[in-house]
Formats: C-alpha cells, sequence, structure tokens
C-alpha cells in the first residue's frame, strides 16, 4: 500500500494494531493499549501475538497478516530483532509505529538494522514513526501510543499546540508539564531515529490542520534541509513555528580553507535556516516552555511595548530590564491614564512603568491599574502578583480576568514565589492565563508575543 | 569576462585538478556576477611591466600569485604603495626575496598589479555550500581577525534585498556603515547588490564549496573586493 508523502492517515486512524501486545503490567505493549483505552481511541484496536489467544478479552492474533482488516497504525512493541521480520511478512499496513529500541542508537549492527528497515519500508510503501521513538499523542483523533503510564507523566488536555520531536525524554516532560499547567495540546509527535517520518513531513500535515495553532519543534538534526525550508516557510504564513534546536556546539562541516569555513558552525547554519523559514527559535527548554505557555494563549502583538503592574517596587524594575534587553520597550504611561489613575488611587502609588502599587495593594486597586493600563498604547501587560500584600484576596485571579475577558490584548501573570503562592498561580491557570514564576521567563515570554525572541 | 566565461574557467580548473581559483581568477569570477573589484594586470615578471603600467592608475599594490600560498601577508606576498616604474622593479624583486625566504617552494603563478583602493570599511563577505541547507552567505566585520572578532551575521542564498539589509543590521558594525561619528553613510545599496550577487553564485556554480571575499572595502562611493578566494566542492 504505497501512500506517497501523504501522512495523515497517522492523524486519524480507522484502525490500530499492537504488535507484541502483552497482559503484562507495566510492559511498554500493556502500557500502550491502556493508553489507547483510555484516551477513548474510537476506532478498532487489533492485538498481535502468537503466544496469547486472548489479552483483557480482546482476541489476540498470530499474526498481523491474519487480521481480517486494513491497519492504518501498526504499533511495533517487539525486539528490534524481529520487528523487519514481522513487517517482511505483512501486506496489510500503512504506516508503523516503531517504539522499539536497538536501532541505529545501539553501534554498527543497528545501523545496518536501521538501513534495513528503511529499504524495507520503502519497497513496501509504509511509512514509519521511528523507531526508538513514543509514536503519537493526539488528542484530536484520540490516540495514545505513549508507553509511560499516566500515574507518571501525565497527558495535556486538549488544544491548539502540536509538538515535534526527535527526542521521546523531551515529549515527556513537556507533556507532563503542559498538562500541570493546564495547558493543552493537539498532536505531539516523538519520531526518534526518524528513519522515515520526520519534521518535514508532520509540518507539512500540521500547516492545513485546524486542529493546530502553534508548532513547537526540538531539533537535534534536521531531516532534509531544503526541503524543510521550504516547508516551513509556507507554515510560518499560517501559523507560529517555534523551534529549540539542540547541539549547538557540533562543530562546521566545512573544510576550513577560508575564513568563512572557519567561522560557520552547524548552529550557524541552523539558525540562518530559521531565519529564512520564518521560524521562532527559543533557547533551551525553559524558553520552550514559555513559548508553549503564551503561544497557545495569545495571538502575536504588532509592536514591542509593554506595561508592568507591580507590588513590587523591586520585582517591576528588574522586570523592565529584563523586557528591555529581549528589545521590548517599556515606556510611560500616557498623561491621561496617569491623571485618571492618581485620581482612583492612594497618592502615594507610583503612577509610572512599572506602576508600582506597593504592599497595601488591594484587589480593586489591581483592576482599576490593569483597565486604565489596557486602554493605554500598550501591546501588552505584564500584571507580577506578590502574595504578601494582606490586603490581597483568593478572588484576585477572578477579578483580573474579568477586565482580561473585554480587551484583545495579551495580559501575563508574572508570580514568582513559594507554596502558597503557587496555590494562587493555580486560580490563574484555571482561567485559561499564562502564569509565569520567574521574571526572565515572563520577559522571554512577552518578547515572543511581539516578536523579539533574539 | 562574461557569466558564462567564468562558469567556464571554473569548469576547467575543476577538469585539470586543482582545488581552488588563483585570486585574479575568482576576481574575474565575482565581476561577473557585478561585485567590483580593482583595476589590474596580471604579470609574470619585470619584462612586461611597461604595457602593465599604462594601463593601471597609482598608487599600486604588488601581490603574488600562487596556488601554494593560501595566506599572502604571511610570506611577505604583498607590497603596496608603489608609485611607478622603479618602485615596481623594486617590489618585485623584493617580494621575489620574500618568497624565496618564507615559501621557497611554492609554486609562482605570477604577480597581481593593482590599483589599490581608497580607504573604507572592511568588510566580510563569503558563503558556503551547506550539505543540509544548501548556499548560505556570510557577512560581517573582515579583516585578518574575522574568528577573532566573529560579528557576522548568516543568511540562506537565494537572498532577497530586505534579507541583505537586514544582515547588515545584525552585525555590531553596523553603525559604522551607517556614518559614524561625522562620517558619510556608507553605500549600503552597493553592499546589498553584492551580498545578493553571491548568493547567485553560489546558486549558479554548484562546483563552489566556499567562496569568500575578504576585504570587500565599502566607502561612500560603492563596495570592491579587495581580495577573493574561491575553493572547490
Amino acid at each position: 500500500m504505497s501512500t506517497g508523502t501523504d501522512i495523515s492517515f497517522f492523524f486519524h486512524p480507522r484502525a490500530v494494531a499492537i504488535v507484541g501486545a502483552s497482559p503484562r503490567h507495566g510492559k511498554p505493549s500493556q502500557v500502550i493499549l491502556e493508553s489507547l483505552r483510555r484516551i477513548g481511541y474510537p476506532g478498532a484496536i487489533y492485538l498481535v501475538n502468537p503466544h496469547h489467544a486472548t489479552i483483557d478479552d480482546i482476541t489476540c492474533y498470530r499474526a498481523l497478516s491474519e487480521i481480517p482488516d486494513e491497519i492504518d497504525v501498526a504499533i511495533f512493541a517487539v525486539p528490534a530483532a524481529t520487528v523487519l521480520e514481522i513487517m517482511e511478512r505483512t501486506e496489510n499496513i500503512k504506516g508503523a509505529i516503531i517504539v522499539s529500541a536497538g536501532f541505529k542508537e545501539t553501534g554498527p549492527a543497528g545501523v545496518t538494522r536501521e538501513e534495513q528497515l528503511k529499504a524495507l519500508a520503502t519497497r513496501k510503501g509504509i511509512r514509519i514513526i521511528g523507531p526508538n521513538c513514543l509514536g503519537i499523542y493526539d488528542t484530536i483523533s484520540q490516540l495514545d501510543t505513549f508507553f509511560t503510564p499516566e500515574a507518571r507523566v501525565q497527558r495535556p488536555p486538549r488544544g491548539g499546540l502540536s509538538i515535534l520531536t526527535q527526542s521521546g525524554s523531551f515529549a515527556q516532560t513537556i507533556m507532563d508539564e503542559l498538562a500541570a499547567a493546564g495547558i493543552g495540546v493537539a498532536r505531539v509527535v516523538s519520531y526518534g531515529n526518524r528513519v522515515d517520518v520526520g519534521e518535514s513531513d508532520c509540518l507539512s500535515f500540521l500547516m492545513d490542520d485546524e486542529a493546530t495553532k502553534v508548532i513547537i519543534i526540538y531539533m537535534e538534526s534536521v531531516d532534509d534541509g531544503r526541503r524543510f525550508v521550504e516547508i516551513a516557510a509556507r507554515c510560518t504564513q499560517k501559523k507560529p513555528v517555534v523551534v529549540v534546536k539542540v547541539g549547538k556546539r557540533e562543530a562546521g562541516m566545512h573544510a576550513a580553507r577560508s575564513h568563512t569555513g572557519a567561522i560557520s558552525g552547524r548552529y550557524e547554519i541552523y539558525r540562518a535556516a530559521f531565519k529564512k523559514a520564518g521560524i521562532v527559535e527559543v533557547d533551551g527548554y525553559e524558553g520552550m516552555k514559555d513559548a508553549a505557555k503564551v503561544l497557545s494563549t495569545y495571538q502575536r502583538v504588532a509592536g514591542n511595548r509593554v506595561l508592568i503592574i507591580t507590588d513590587g517596587g523591586g520585582l517591576g524594575v528588574s522586570l523592565a530590564d529584563a523586557c528591555e534587553a529581549l528589545g521590548l520597550k517599556v515606556p510611560e504611561l500616557s498623561e491621561g491614564t496617569q491623571r485618571s489613575l492618581r485620581s482612583k488611587l492612594p497618592a502615594f502609588f507610583v503612577t509610572s512603568n512599572p506602576l508600582d502599587l506597593t504592599g497595601s495593594v488591594t484587589d480593586e486597586e489591581y483592576v482599576i491599574a490593569l483597565e486604565a493600563g489596557l486602554q493605554d498604547e500598550y501591546d501588552l501587560v505584564i500584571v507580577t502578583v506578590l502574595w504578601g500584600p494582606p490586603k490581597l484576596t483568593e478572588l484576585l485571579a477572578d477579578k483580573l480576568n474579568a477586565v482580561r475577558d473585554k480587551q484583545a490584548k495579551p495580559v501575563l501573570i508574572c508570580s514568582p514565589g513559594g507554596e502558597f503562592t503557587r496555590r494562587m498561580a493555580a486560580r490563574f491557570e484555571t482561567h485559561g492565563m499564562p502564569v509565569f514564576t520567574t521574571l526572565e521567563s515572563a520577559a522571554r515570554a512577552a518578547a515572543m508575543l511581539a516578536g523579539r525572541t533574539r | 569576462m562574461s557569466k558564462t566565461e567564468a562558469k567556464q574557467l571554473v569548469k576547467d580548473a575543476r577538469t585539470s585538478g586543482r582545488h581552488a581559483l588563483l585570486e585574479p581568477e575568482a576576481k574575474a569570477l565575482v565581476a561577473a556576477w557585478g561585485i567590483p573589484v580593482p583595476r589590474a594586470v596580471r604579470i609574470e615578471g619585470i619584462t612586461d611591466l611597461a604595457g602593465a603600467l599604462a594601463a593601471l592608475t597609482p598608487p599600486l599594490v604588488l601581490k603574488v600569485v600562487s596556488r601554494d600560498i593560501m595566506h599572502k601577508r604571511d610570506v611577505g606576498g604583498v607590497i603596496t604603495g608603489i608609485n611607478d616604474y622603479e618602485a615596481v622593479r623594486a617590489a618585485v624583486r623584493e617580494l621575489q626575496a620574500n618568497l624565496a625566504a618564507h615559501a621557497p617552494r611554492a609554486r609562482l603563478d605570477g604577480f597581481l598589479l593593482e590599483e589599490m583602493v581608497s580607504p573604507g570599511i572592511e568588510l566580510l563577505l563569503g558563503g558556503l555550500r551547506d550539505p543540509q541547507f544548501g548556499p548560505a552567505v556570510i557577512f560581517g566585520t573582515g579583516g585578518f581577525a574575522v574568528e577573532l572578532v566573529k560579528d557576522v551575521s548568516f543568511r540562506l542564498a537565494p537572498l532577497t534585498r530586505e534579507e541583505a539589509l537586514a544582515m547588515m543590521q545584525e552585525i555590531k558594525s553596523y553603525p559604522l556603515l551607517t556614518g559614524f561619528r561625522g562620517s558619510k553613510p556608507m553605500d549600503l545599496e552597493a553592499l546589498a547588490a553584492a551580498v545578493i550577487a553571491l548568493g547567485d553564485i553560489l546558486q549558479e556554480l554548484e562546483e563552489i564549496q566556499e567562496l569568500e571575499i575578504n576585504p570587500l572595502v565599502v566607502s561612500d562611493a560603492g563596495a570592491v573586493a579587495v581580495d577573493a578566494r574561491v575553493v572547490f566542492a
């Protein structure tokens, strides 16, 4: 079954099979079955294992070829050595997710095995995700092939963020953290060794995928440089694409017979490629988390003018510094806004930017400040909340959210602190307000919204 | 030299097993794509000087041309400030002595007698073919300490005028280009044209692995490739 370049069937599979299904608790294949059931995968699930007649009351087939159905996605959770053998004898699968390790990453024998796998898949027209990967977590088609138990790695709810990654550990970690922050995802693809399907194929699907609003790519290397740039450039016309590039120290592959060769590392060329494609590059895991939070909540803004509202003077000034270092502007409030604020707020409040509401602040004063700020000429507002001021109540999140809802402008919450602060942060997150626990991350997120990342 | 002739030059050099172009060839190549180079005459020695001098306006610079010498200055292969016939003769002799002392085994492909370029800002304009992403262009602060200063910007070819201008804005010494402390603004349009042309050369000539103009001297009156290097894949 040749599918050409279209890999969309991975994102709405009618039937899936687990090859190497097992009833044994904790085995990857058993966790995958559990994952599929928990997410409520609506299609047909077939199990394959010659040593069992049934598993969990589901019929178990001796071989893929005995299944009287066409399989869109066969999930291989068997030892690497047997993957090729099984695939060779199979005619009824369109795509495979090979979670098994034991390929290129293990040395010369593994490299050979992986080359054989590639040749076999090409010959049979089977598209492959993996090997050595977690596969797909998809809230739209309700597919979850991750073999990490949900009790250990939480799954995020449905949302507009899609993630492409070579690293499985990265996929799990970010998913767990997004779930904890209440941020939803659409499609997460972990393609591991990337013998076939990689970021270019996935991007060409995601660019027209209505469920996907923002794409994040964790990249060690690129699958096909020129094709990636061409597809990503079209994709960024439609939705933001954010990339985290790791392995930045990789030396240039260029013969250093000139200054140009000597100075051109691999990473420099990657950056040039990202620029060409209009991709937003973020620095490391933390930067990626900030991007995920902010871009899945807000549209990017046209300008770079930031208003900072704070109840801690020092925090406000530090945040202003961090913003300016990233190319944002922190301009003064307009005369009109200052006048209006002075008439509504106590005289000892400083009506400049940062707008310092001091330790005597009340919920209502935060509301007054945010209302006025949103009407002034700013592109976005960062509200920093330190929970020390005794007059603040737990209702602050609800009240600020009510003000925000009337305005299209992004409002970011910056709230560093300990246990109580984290509890309050959850209240903001319930309303879908992104909360940043450090000044640096709030500034980075603001810069990302303003299209100024480096 | 036309683009077609320049392409043929590259093919011939490749066919004859060479790994790079000589400076006069590299300059002819970039000139074919519209990047200005100084007026110059390639000479074999002191016998054919009169004709060469008649074609040039001093002050002149004399450079060694050798396929075996990568850094001319390191072996005393560049002599500047030459104003007349006698000075050229002296310079040729001096240069020959320098080579005998510092690069005795280098094969000599003649000398390049060239008009000196009026002062400006020294830039680096380079390009290379990346195995993954294809032709990339590099622009930045030039001179002999490029690796030390590392004030450069990268883009993939082909480039638009906007991309070329954005590259310039990314380097730290950009203010030098726009008129620093009373100096006139440099000819940014000429620079942009050179940056775009360099990307085009890499797009059109797949044999080229690295191409470097260093320095590219820019002033308010334009940009001139003072030295050029072309390395094959």
